[in-house]
């Protein structure tokens, strides 16, 4: 569906005290979504998984690198016809209360768009009316409740739930889940996760899906590919399923191993990985990105910057120069 | 689907337009002091449709009571020429509020489309603009209209409020670009960019009913504005007398019959200082009740 | 380091309103909670659950239009705070009970550098030695792993989430209170962070001797750390027990389908379920009967009208009328 390569994002840092340093947040990301695909990007906040996201979307632009869509390359293509390659992926954003215009109703909303394409494609004002309601029940929400209502009036998981509808209106081929369930009480994200794992399986809509969550990657798609990244690099990449069980990076370990266990109904891992800490990252510019961090660090880490391949004979790809599978994630107490 | 959530009571279908209005009266009633500003402003703008209609023209005089005392006929006594005070304050009011409102729209019409292009597009629309703007605020508002007072006698209120527009919207302006650059980076407006919707619409039905409180408050506050200059320039007398007008009343009061001085013009004074600042109070009443009504939630709590 | 003086927490028939358009509306209605001296208790909710609430409760520190209603915060050695006023209460707040407030990032003051803000501290306190102070707070600072005299020579903004957070485990304790309040320690932090800070938080409390509270909507930040864990719904305590008996064996049906909808890393992540309905908020709370019958599996018709009394058996507390007639928890199956 989407492919990238070689995708590189500086942020300049104008005027800055401490001297203008520029940012790199994305450091040649190589990514590739299928059709009906699920994959999800893994990092802590400014690895870059939200510029990578955004990028993806056509929010935002690559400095250098190539996307492709469906084979088109959009390097070569004018900004307009650009637009309407990327309005088949639409963004589900992080916080639904900033997503929706607080002084329409959900009517307005969601007419808006439909009434768009109803114009394009010589549909009636009625298919568009009608087309509102099938999405909002389509995403479990009653149409008769939520269409007079303003934002406000709704939960968190309703808008949420209101945001996806509005994505559904010009029938994306994939949906960029950005953190979409981490301002929803915990009782009700698993309701939108359910739906996003079911507008795939239905729609087969392929979902990006961008989080902190390791958790809600694995309920999202087990057959789907899980991206982990740091500082801007892809630093493990495989099946969700293999990456969660036996990651061989040690930065994915340390992830995995930072996850609460619920005792009393999970008992750690035994091989939990616990790094130094991020204290200042910035100048770090030759060797490998985590060396610092990483507990199994050589000379050869901090002299040469490993690349992502499967070396060592890993299932998965991954950039580390000594892999080793850990058993980090916490395993059933009551077993 | 694992969640459905539907409470029970659906509303009854009202269109938003009514709702809307509705809504506008539920915040009205909420405080007293808005009811009072409404009904002070509404029977301004009563003087100004029907005013003239309820005097003859021109006002009778009565030489025999030249700034007569206030009577039962005369509540604010008489002037120079034993017209009727009262009458000159209420025909008045038209010129005055004809000019404001011309004022206030051409503020808000020019500000809030330089604003809004501004913010939104950015770039070197934004530079262009943005430099027009700066151009306006550092022109001298005051020595401008001395000057062109003496080649332009002003004898259409719309004329006056032209004028005092075109000197007036760069504030506006300026605030609702920031507003604007703020707005643009919300959710919503990114998903109406990504959804392809026009920019038309991004910015007409997005963007400006959020700043509509905003816009609405600026307005009412243009007219206020708008009412102290021109007052003020017929009072300084750089405009001609030839009009029933506040600031005239105020100049001839004060210059013609020793106001300051003498007791006996006195009322002749103060009648159009209260119309002035009774209709001031009306809007600033009136303005509190804005972001209520241009906010949803505000609007319906 | 001073002699070891955990106290213990009883708190009685806790009602909090807050004044509404819609009249005073209860946010905590009669909570009854004990924190047992020394250990640490979590307090898990959702929004408009009165997690927060309860824990400014504790300080005596609701704020209009919310008030204290009735009912008593007893704290071994200070008595019933709910009564305290004025100078007593604010020489209870920071010197007996020490508040760390979300993530730290607001409640450090953006223009003065961390040790101003200590001293003003010391002062307002009138401790005598303010070197001292100093000192306690830089080998505090060291203890949670950071650089002392450089943090208190930082403003805010030079300082990462984590160690925003870690000063303000440090301007809670530095003056010696033994009970920790803290809300939310980790949102907005990153994984390897908080599992950082929740390291930090558990160690410092066994080497002080601290009763500590943590207030949290993470199940999983509750789990880690706490000894004992109390679930919070619609302005009740609804279940509250040792940890790993909540957890392992939960009784309520909320804390049942809480935890069944939380996705984990180990098990078979399709048995995961989502809650129907949502939180009561402060207007749609019923005035009658159980908080929670509108989602509940197990509703019965006493429900509708009689809000269930918290009952205990041994060292667990739930407030449900289906528990005495539940046939077993439900568990995961067992995962190969």
């Amino acid at each position: 569906m989407i492919t990238g390569t070689g995708i590189t994002k500086t942020y300049k840092q104008r005027g800055h005290i401490l001297g203008g340093r520029d940012v790199q947040a994305l450091r040649g990301v190589d990514f590739d979504v299928k059709k009906g695909g699920a994959v999800t990007f893994i990092g802590e906040s400014g690895c870059g998984k939200t510029t990578l996201g955004r990028i993806v979307a056509g929010l935002e632009t690559c400095d250098s690198g190539e996307i492709v869509i469906d084979g088109t390359p959009m390097s070569g293509l004018r900004h307009r016809q650009r637009q309407a390659h990327f309005r088949r992926i639409q963004l589900i954003h992080q916080d639904p209360y900033s997503a929706l215009n607080p002084t329409r109703t959900i009517y307005q909303t969601l007419h808006a768009p439909l009434a768009l394409r109803a114009r394009q494609t010589g549909r009636s004002k009625a298919w568009a009316e009608e087309r509102a309601r099938e999405l909002l029940t389509l995403v479990g929400i009653d149409p008769g409740y939520v269409l007079p209502r303003y934002p406000h009036q709704l939960s968190g998981g309703m808008r949420q739930r209101v945001v996806i509808a509005r994505a559904l209106t010009v029938d994306p081929e994939m949906l960029v889940a950005d953190e979409s369930v981490s301002m929803i009480d915990v009782s009700l994200r698993l309701g939108i996760l359910a739906l996003l794992k079911d507008l795939r399986e239905r729609l087969g809509v392929s979902v990006l899906f961008i989080t902190h969550d390791i958790a809600t990657a694995r309920y999202i798609g087990e057959d789907g590919e899980l991206y982990v990244i740091y500082r801007g690099q892809v630093v493990e990449r495989g099946p969700t399923e293999t990456v969660i069980s036996a990651p061989v990076h040690p930065y994915t370990q340390a992830l995995l191993s930072a996850i609460p266990v619920l005792r009393g109904v999970e008992r750690p891992g035994a091989e939990r990985v616990e790094p130094t800490e991020a204290l200042d990252e910035r100048h770090v510019d030759t060797g490998c990105l985590f060396a610092r961090r990483c507990p199994f660090r050589t000379d050869e880490c901090e002299a040469e910057r490993p690349s992502l391949g499967n070396g060592g004979g890993t299932p998965q790809e991954h950039a580390c120069f000594h892999p080793r599978p850990r058993s980090v994630i916490p395993v059933e107490a009551c077993a | 689907m694992t969640v459905t959530q539907a409470p029970q009571v659906l509303p009854a279908p009202v269109s938003p337009r009514r709702n809307f209005w509705r809504g506008v009266a539920r915040v009205l009633r909420r405080k007293p002091s808005r009811m009072a500003g409404v009904a002070i402003v509404g029977l301004f703008a009563f003087l100004g449709v029907a005013g003239p209609l309820l005097y003859p023209n021109p006002l009778p005089r009565d030489d025999n009571a030249l700034y007569a005392a206030p009577s039962w006929a005369h509540p604010f006594g008489t002037d120079f020429e034993g017209t009727d005070v009262l009458a000159l304050v209420v025909t008045g009011t038209r010129y005055v509020l004809l000019a404001g409102l011309a004022t206030a729209v051409i503020t808000v019409a020019l500000g809030t489309t330089i604003g809004l292009l501004a913010g939104f597009h950015r770039g070197r629309w934004d530079t262009v603009l943005m430099r027009l703007t700066d151009l306006q605020l550092t022109i001298p508002g005051l020595p401008l209209l001395l000057v062109l007072s003496t080649v332009w006698k002003f004898t259409s209120p719309i004329e006056m409020g032209v004028v005092l527009g075109v000197l007036g919207w760069g504030g506006i302006a300026r605030a609702v670009r920031s507003q604007t650059l703020s707005l643009r980076e919300r959710g919503f407006i990114e998903a109406a960019r990504g959804l392809g919707l026009p920019t038309r619409h991004i910015i007409g039905r997005e963007l400006l009913p959020s700043m509509a409180p905003y816009i609405a408050m600026n307005m009412l506050i243009a007219v206020t504005g708008a009412i102290y200059a021109q007052v003020g320039l017929f009072f300084l007398g750089v405009l001609p007398f030839d009009a029933n007008n506040w600031g005239v009343m105020l100049n001839l009061a004060v210059f013609g019959g020793g106001a300051l001085t003498s007791a006996a013009a006195l009322p002749y004074l103060l009648a159009p200082l209260l119309a002035i600042l009774l209709l001031t109070l009306g809007i600033v009443l009136v303005v509190d009740a804005m972001d209520e009504i241009f906010n949803p939630r505000l609007r319906e709590e | 380091m001073t002699e070891s003086f955990a106290p213990g927490v009883r708190v009685r028939d806790l009602t909090v309103v807050y004044k509404t358009p819609a009249g005073e509306l209860p946010a905590l209605a009669g909570v009854g909670l004990t924190l047992a001296p020394g250990t640490i208790t979590g307090i898990v909710g959702e929004s408009g659950s009165g997690k927060s609430t309860l824990a400014l409760s504790l300080l005596n520190a609701v704020q209009p239009p919310g008030r204290i209603k009735e009912g008593s915060v007893e704290i071994d050695g200070l008595g019933d705070v709910v009564k305290l006023d004025g100078e007593d209460l604010r020489q209870v707040r920071g010197r007996k009970v020490g508040y760390v407030f979300q993530a730290a990032q607001n409640s450090l003051n953006p223009l003065k550098t961390v040790g101003k803000q200590l001293l003003d501290l010391g002062r307002s306190h009138d401790v005598a030695d303010l070197q001292a102070l100093v000192r306690d707070a830089r080998e505090l600072l060291g203890r949670m792993g950071l650089d002392g005299a450089r943090v208190l020579d930082s403003h805010q903004h030079e300082l990462s989430g984590g160690m925003r957070q870690r000063v303000g485990i440090m301007l809670a304790l530095v003056l010696n209170a033994h009970l920790v309040v803290l809300d939310e320690p980790t949102t907005a932090l990153d994984m390897i962070t908080q599992a950082t800070i929740l390291r930090i938080v558990r160690d410092v409390h066994h080497e002080r001797g601290l009763t500590t509270l943590i207030i949290t909507h993470d199940m999983g930040v509750a789990a880690e750390v706490t000894d004992s864990l109390a679930v919070m719904y619609g302005g009740r305590v609804v279940e509250h027990g040792p940890t790993t008996e909540v957890l392992g064996a939960p009784q309520h049906p909320y804390t049942q389908g809480l935890i069944r909808a939380i996705p984990r890393l180990s098990g078979d992540i399709d048995e995961a379920r989502a809650l129907p309905g949502r939180p009561p908020t402060l207007g749609t709370m019923p005035r009658e009967g159980c908080v929670f019958r509108e989602r509940c599996p197990l509703r019965m018709d006493v429900c509708d009208t009689v809000d269930p009394a918290p009952v205990t058996r041994g060292e667990r507390t739930v407030a449900c009328h289906a528990v005495g007639h539940q046939v077993s928890p439900p568990r995961r199956k067992e995962y190969a």
